[in-house]
């Protein structure tokens, strides 16, 4: 059964920042290779003939006022979030250096 | 290392001037209180759904024109896939295949030479939410997060940081002349991504992206340290790698930054919450109509008024003053703009007040510039009665005839300078010897006996004319 590399699972786990075990890449690598098998699929489908759907909604899009604000309470996010100091929201540290 | 050539691309993201976000209706506002501007959208609340603000699309598309772009008219919006925690949702919408302007350009002058800069795109988005970094944690405002940007993208064009700063510098003039953004870098409303490379032959070098620097300065700075340190690398045998890095000021060099998702990584795909939209004639017709003047074309009007170029220049880059002279070209504009750029901007100085502030409307200043070109009244007396034209509102001619400071007709005028030359005798010698000081001190007399009141251009030509009778 053909599988993705070692390399091709850890590189998908850096991109959704998810750290995954040797056992789990494993499974990956097959399980993985699955899901885009299945998504190579729609390449059998035959797209020269007729308009391409880009989208399946009939209208377009509803544009908005720039008027109307509404906004949430911070007291009410807050209820959500494992995390807060003062009105900011705390994460671990994260800087692109 | 004379014989290397430096190529520069700039990337230009600006916040628009909207009053809501660009898919939420939350108060497009952030620097306050963190977190009070926020909605269900800004923190991707499940089941929540993004629609478009029909302003920061007119503002796109005006800028778009502005940048002398051909208008995407079916606007669609796709999504860039990275994990973040700036980035709630996961993804930014911006747009990736079909920008709402493409292939403009903006003509820079650099020492005496014109050059267009050709705009590659110039693409809508949503900004992240702001971050702050501390030793362990970061913390997070979504005030930020949502506001509409525009990411404007140049072609490699520029060939040296004399010339990316007169990019950034027209670019700013046109986002400000026409109202899309407020152009602040200092508070970040403005941010500048340059990518530069260096070649000893016609093909580009590898680039690299010098990120997120500070001013337009700093921009020539950067260009000046990255372009000399590919040069050193190359000198050395090393090869140039595509990498991220940011600019320390203090230390005058650039830093590499972790290297961040680029290309494919980023998965991008059509947004599939927003259908796309077709911009109708009636929409680009409207956007045309309610264009600002732009900065040329109002250079243009100041120079076929006889305004010096210095003053042009001043005026352009003061848009109150610029906008207050707007419609006011069937009156003397070196007059107005002097008057503008000198008494009045000092009293603004002074006082801390904007024009508008004050109670000199266009209308009064029309009055005051007419009687000035006419000679009605003089620079002394305009001095006199400055403050209680920019603090009252009394009628002008009021304020002048209170004041008592008509100026003297020419015929009083000539009376009583033949009377000052005749008590003079001297001076007329001296004049007829070609002595200057003759005219000088004759001049002195005349202005202490009108107490300032004469126009010094007229009693100078009389106070001519008298003498050479003599």
């Amino acid at each position: 059964m053909s599988k993705l590399t070692k390399e091709e699972v850890l590189h998908v786990s850096h991109l959704a920042r998810i750290g995954v075990t040797e056992e789990e890449i494993e499974n990956y690598q097959i399980t993985l290779k699955q899901l885009l098998d299945d998504v190579d699929k729609i390449k059998d489908i035959p797209i020269n003939h007729g308009e391409l759907l880009v989208t399946p909604v009939e209208h377009g899009a509803i544009l908005r006022n720039d008027s109307d604000s509404e906004m949430i309470a911070f007291e009410e996010v807050k209820k959500n979030i494992p995390a807060t100091v003062g009105n900011f929201v705390e994460v671990p540290v994260m800087v692109n250096e | 290392m004379s014989n290397y050539q430096t190529t520069v691309g700039i990337e230009v993201h600006c916040e628009l001037k909207t009053k809501t976000k660009m898919f939420s209706n939350s108060i497009n506002n952030y620097g306050g209180v963190a977190n009070v501007n926020i909605s269900e959208i800004d923190f991707a609340l499940p089941g929540t759904l993004p629609c478009i603000n029909e302003e920061g699309l007119r503002l796109g598309i005006k800028a778009a024109l502005a940048l002398n772009c051909t208008i995407n008219k079916k606007v669609v919006f796709d999504r860039k896939n990275y994990f973040y925690p700036d980035l709630p949702k996961g993804y930014q919408i911006t747009q990736a295949r079909n920008p709402i302007g493409v292939n403009g350009y903006v003509e820079i002058e650099v020492d005496g030479k014109k050059k267009p800069i050709r705009i590659h795109d110039i693409h809508l988005e949503e900004d992240t939410c702001k971050s702050t970094h501390a030793e362990k944690k970061s913390y997070l405002d979504f005030n930020r997060s949502g506001v509409p940007l525009l990411e404007i993208v140049t072609e490699p064009d520029m060939k040296s940081e004399k010339e990316a700063m007169a990019y950034l510098e027209k670019l700013r003039e046109l986002l400000l002349y026409t109202n899309v953004s407020d152009c602040k870098m200092e508070e970040g409303s403005m941010r500048c991504d340059v990518n530069v490379s260096v070649s000893q032959t016609e093909n580009l070098g590898t680039r690299t992206e010098t990120k997120n620097i500070g001013s337009i300065s700093s921009v020539g700075r950067a260009i000046l340290a990255e372009s000399a340190r590919q040069m050193q690398e190359i000198e050395q045998g090393n090869i140039i790698q595509e990498e991220t890095r940011r600019f320390d000021e203090k230390q005058n060099r650039t830093i590499l930054m972790r290297v961040k998702e680029t290309g494919n990584d980023y998965r991008y795909f059509p947004e599939p919450d927003i259908p796309p939209y077709d911009l109708t004639e009636e929409m680009m017709e409207d956007v045309k109509r309610k264009m600002e003047v732009l900065p040329e074309e109002r250079r243009k009007i100041y120079r076929k008024a006889g305004i010096s170029p210095v003053n042009i220049e001043k005026i352009i880059a003061n848009k109150p003053i610029s906008d207050y002279l707007l419609g006011m070209e069937d009156i003397n504009l070196v007059i107005a703009s002097n008057l503008l750029l000198g008494e009045i901007s000092a009293y603004l100085n002074k006082t801390g007040k904007m024009l508008g502030d004050t109670c000199l409307d266009q209308e009064k200043f029309k009055i005051l510039v007419t009687k000035l070109d006419q000679k009605e009244i003089n620079n002394q007396i305009f001095k006199e009665i400055l403050v209680e034209l920019m603090e009252t509102d009394h009628d002008i001619e009021k304020i002048i005839d209170s004041k008592k400071v008509d100026t003297l007709s020419s015929e009083e005028l000539i009376k009583l300078i033949e009377t000052i030359v005749l008590a003079n005798p001297a001076s007329i010698e001296d004049f007829q010897q070609g002595k200057d000081r003759a005219v000088k001190f004759l001049m002195g007399q005349i202005m202490k006996e009108t107490k300032g009141k004469a126009n010094p251009q007229e009693a100078n030509q009389i106070l001519l004319a008298v003498l050479k009778k003599q």
